[in-house]
């Protein structure tokens, strides 16, 4: 496992708009082994009666999606790892 | 390989999307779709893109705005209009089944109406009788007008794509429950892998969503998955199903129903529209009209002839689901 | 003093449109007579006809372009004319002959002539709609054309005429609401129905000018259809236009009219809108032989329209299965694509 990998993180200026520290995965767009584009949107969290989209933070392969659909997760989790290129 | 799922709203807001950026000339108009996005999410995203003049928030004047399309499509534009859900078609009929949809009919084919009119569809969440249904067969029984209704996102997306391109009035029925809301969480089946270029699906071709020697279950929308919860069910004690998702009602793919009859012999028709006078009526008949020595068994599963309940107990008991549809494929054998 | 080419034009689609609607009732009440049958005859079904009501047809369409809309109600001979609409094609539709502009299958309450961006429907105050989305296209295409819906006064209680006032208000659209006040909605007399006196009235309701010509007087409709149409075709809004008519005739033909007083069937045919036409041509220093003249060119062409239409074929009964679409049934594809779905739902691997 290379330490370059950048984290797919459960966090953003949307956390201002809730209460709640927890939430749910609810949908996974993109595939483990996808090659991603920064601001492609890969998975859709819902915390309350917020969803929100989760957008790759970088260029690069989706090489581990560590919560999955209907998982939980605090904010501040991971919920994947990206490869970077380059 | 597709690396890529979308739920079935993505997938249809990526069709429209991509006709509105290939066509000046398309516009999305409704109730709450500019900067809520549609209250079932089918413009989500599309504002910022496109702005309010072509995604367009209208009063709530169904046969005004609905009425509008026909007239901008005459002109030759391609407007996408929003019927809230498909319970409120009552105030604005007329702009749909006498203009819309007959208008090129009564021309002679000299006028054409190339809209789509969109709208959300199904129950199964305690929204009772008036915001509750399918009414599948009354957009189907009329004539004029093709009707759409997807199950899957790969579905969706190529069935929009034709229905904006398709010169005649499209219907596009999607069911609330499918396109993978939050609020009104998906089941298993509808969101798919999706290829990221534009791609079409043609009208009045069924698909066959499981393969099966053993019973025919014609059905559509959210019941595609019911049925193959239940053909999966019925695998363990050696029932083979075979599952047919009609995708569109107009054109009605009659061949592949009657093909699939002519092997099984047995027929299930699950709808959730009302069971009267409606689709499972009209798959069934098609069947007696042209492949009677081969039906050996048929029943209909449907929504019975009464309004539906609110209270969750009574609803479920009048929505068909995967145990119904069981139970009418073990009867049929 | 409007100019005698303007008078000269409006006074004969006048006299044609009238002598038309003479001349179908004629033509319609042939084959159903001692006793009227509805379904017998050249002309079969209903049929409602404009003669007293042609000042309103004139009076706004001739101001109006080939590429501007318009929609019509179900008694739409008069602004058809008024428009341009192809005559002989008209006449043939409406005697139900596989040449006429619908090839047979609208008749004359469903007649479309796209050329000239004419549409009538029989389903009241429902033209109205249409004409706000023909408003909307033109707007947002960023040309200068108009859309005239043309309405009864009847019509101005229905859901359909109210939505669409404000549809176009509120989106600043151009389009004129033409109301002709005929009076009468079948047998109900307008104060029974309508609680205001005037279609006109409505607008300030829906923030719209409402104009009104209370006489039966083409060049003062001319002059108030410069205002609204004008108003459009600068991009400043809609407008509601109220114009007094007559209704000559029954509301469809075969309309014994029992509800109406004699007196009143009397007024309607009373001095009437051509009648203080032929005094504005007179003004123009006309004589009596030149509007003659005129009246006669008129009449012969619709004559011949009407012979015209005689002679067409009547549709061949297959075709009764065609038009309902004008693509395929498929669409824009017949062939599914052809992707490596192996983890789409049900397709198997």
């Amino acid at each position: 496992m290379s330490d370059d990998r950048v984290p797919v993180v459960a966090d953003g200026a949307w956390t201002d708009d809730v209460d709640e520290e927890e939430g749910v995965v609810v949908n996974w767009f993109a595939k483990a082994g996808r090659h991603v584009t920064v601001g492609d949107s890969l998975c859709e969290l819902q915390v309350e009666k917020v969803s929100v989209d989760i957008d790759a933070p970088t260029d690069g392969e989706l090489v581990e999606i560590v919560r999955g659909e209907n998982a939980e997760f605090s904010i501040g989790d991971t919920l994947a790892w990206i490869e970077p290129e380059g | 390989m597709i690396d890529r799922e979308l739920t079935m709203s993505r997938a249809i807001v990526e069709a429209i999307g991509s006709e509105m950026r290939d066509n000046d000339e398309v516009f999305y108009m409704g109730e709450d779709v500019a900067d809520y996005g549609g209250i079932f999410d089918s413009t989500q995203g599309l504002l910022e893109e496109f702005g309010y003049d072509r995604i367009m928030d209208v009063p709530i004047s169904e046969t005004a705005y609905l009425g509008a399309a026909v007239g901008a499509a005459q002109q030759g534009m391609r407007p996408i209009a929003e019927l809230m859900f498909v319970d409120f078609f009552g105030v604005a009929m007329d702009q749909i089944y006498n203009q819309m949809a007959k208008n090129t009919y009564m021309s002679g084919g000299s006028v054409s109406v190339p809209m789509v009119l969109t709208t959300a569809v199904g129950g199964t969440y305690s929204d009772a009788a008036q915001h509750s249904q399918a009414l599948y067969g009354t957009f189907a029984h009329l004539p004029g007008m093709k009707v759409v209704v997807p199950s899957t996102a790969y579905d969706a997306k190529g069935l929009m794509h034709n229905a904006i391109r398709d010169d005649d009035p499209v219907v596009y029925m999607y069911h609330k429950r499918l396109m993978g809301l939050g609020w009104l969480p998906a089941p298993e089946g509808p969101k798919t892998p999706v290829p990221e270029e534009e791609y079409t699906i043609p009208f009045g071709r069924a698909d066959v969503k499981r393969e099966g020697a053993d019973v025919t279950v014609v059905t559509l929308g959210l019941h595609v998955h019911r049925a193959l919860d239940a053909a999966a069910e019925l695998a363990a004690d050696g029932i083979d199903v075979e599952v047919i998702d009609l995708r569109t009602l107009v054109p009605l793919d009659r061949e592949t129903v009657i093909e699939s009859v002519e092997k099984t012999g047995r027929l299930v028709v699950v709808d959730e529209d009302y069971r009267s006078f409606g689709l499972t009526g009209e798959i069934v008949s098609t069947v007696a009209d042209e492949a009677l020595d081969a039906l050996e068994a048929v029943e209909r599963v449907a929504i019975p002839d009464v309004p539906i309940p609110y209270a969750r107990e009574l609803e479920q008991e009048v929505q068909p689901d995967a145990g119904d549809i069981e139970t009418a494929v073990r009867n049929v054998r | 003093m409007t100019s005698e080419a303007t008078v000269r034009a409006l006074y004969t689609d006048m006299v044609t449109a009238r002598y038309y609607e003479e001349r179908l009732q004629e033509e319609y009440l042939e084959g159903k007579q001692p006793a009227f049958d509805i379904s017998a005859g050249p002309i079969p079904g209903e049929l409602h006809l404009a003669a007293g009501q042609e000042a309103a047809a004139v009076g706004v369409c001739h101001h109006l372009r080939e590429d501007d809309v318009v929609t019509a109600p179900h008694r739409p001979h008069h602004v058809a004319i008024a428009k341009g609409v192809d005559l002989k094609r008209m006449t043939a539709e409406i005697f139900g002959r596989e040449t006429g502009l619908c090839s047979g299958k609208g008749g004359h309450m469903h007649l479309f002539d796209p050329d000239v961006n004419f549409a009538c429907s029989g389903i009241i105050a429902e033209g109205c709609p249409p004409a706000v989305g023909a408003g909307m296209a033109a707007k947002k295409r960023n040309t200068d054309s108009v859309a005239v819906a043309y309405l009864g006064e009847g019509a101005i209680d229905q859901g359909g005429f109210l939505e669409s006032l404000n549809l176009a208000a509120v989106h600043d659209l151009p389009v004129v609401f033409v109301v002709e006040d005929n009076d009468w909605a079948i047998s109900m007399p307008k104060e029974r129905v309508t609680d205001v006196e005037s279609a006109a009235t409505r607008a300030d309701g829906f923030d719209m000018p409402g104009l009104r010509v209370d006489r039966d007087d083409a060049l003062a409709v001319y002059e108030a259809g410069a205002e609204a149409v004008g108003r459009a075709r600068d991009r400043n809004g809609p407008t509601v236009l109220s114009v007094q008519v007559h209704r000559r005739m029954g509301h469809f033909m075969g309309d014994p009219q029992s509800y109406r007083s004699d007196e009143d069937q009397a007024a309607a045919t009373q001095r009437d809108s051509i009648e203080r036409m032929e005094t504005d041509l007179h003004a123009h220093g006309l004589g009596d032989d030149a509007i003659e003249t005129m009246r006669e060119t008129a009449h012969d062409r619709v004559d011949d329209a009407i012979a015209w239409a005689k002679e067409q074929p009547t549709p061949d009964p297959d075709r009764a299965y065609e038009d309902a679409f004008v693509n395929p049934p498929s669409g824009v594809t017949d062939t599914e694509p052809d992707f490596d779905l192996a983890e789409t739902g049900g397709e198997e691997p």
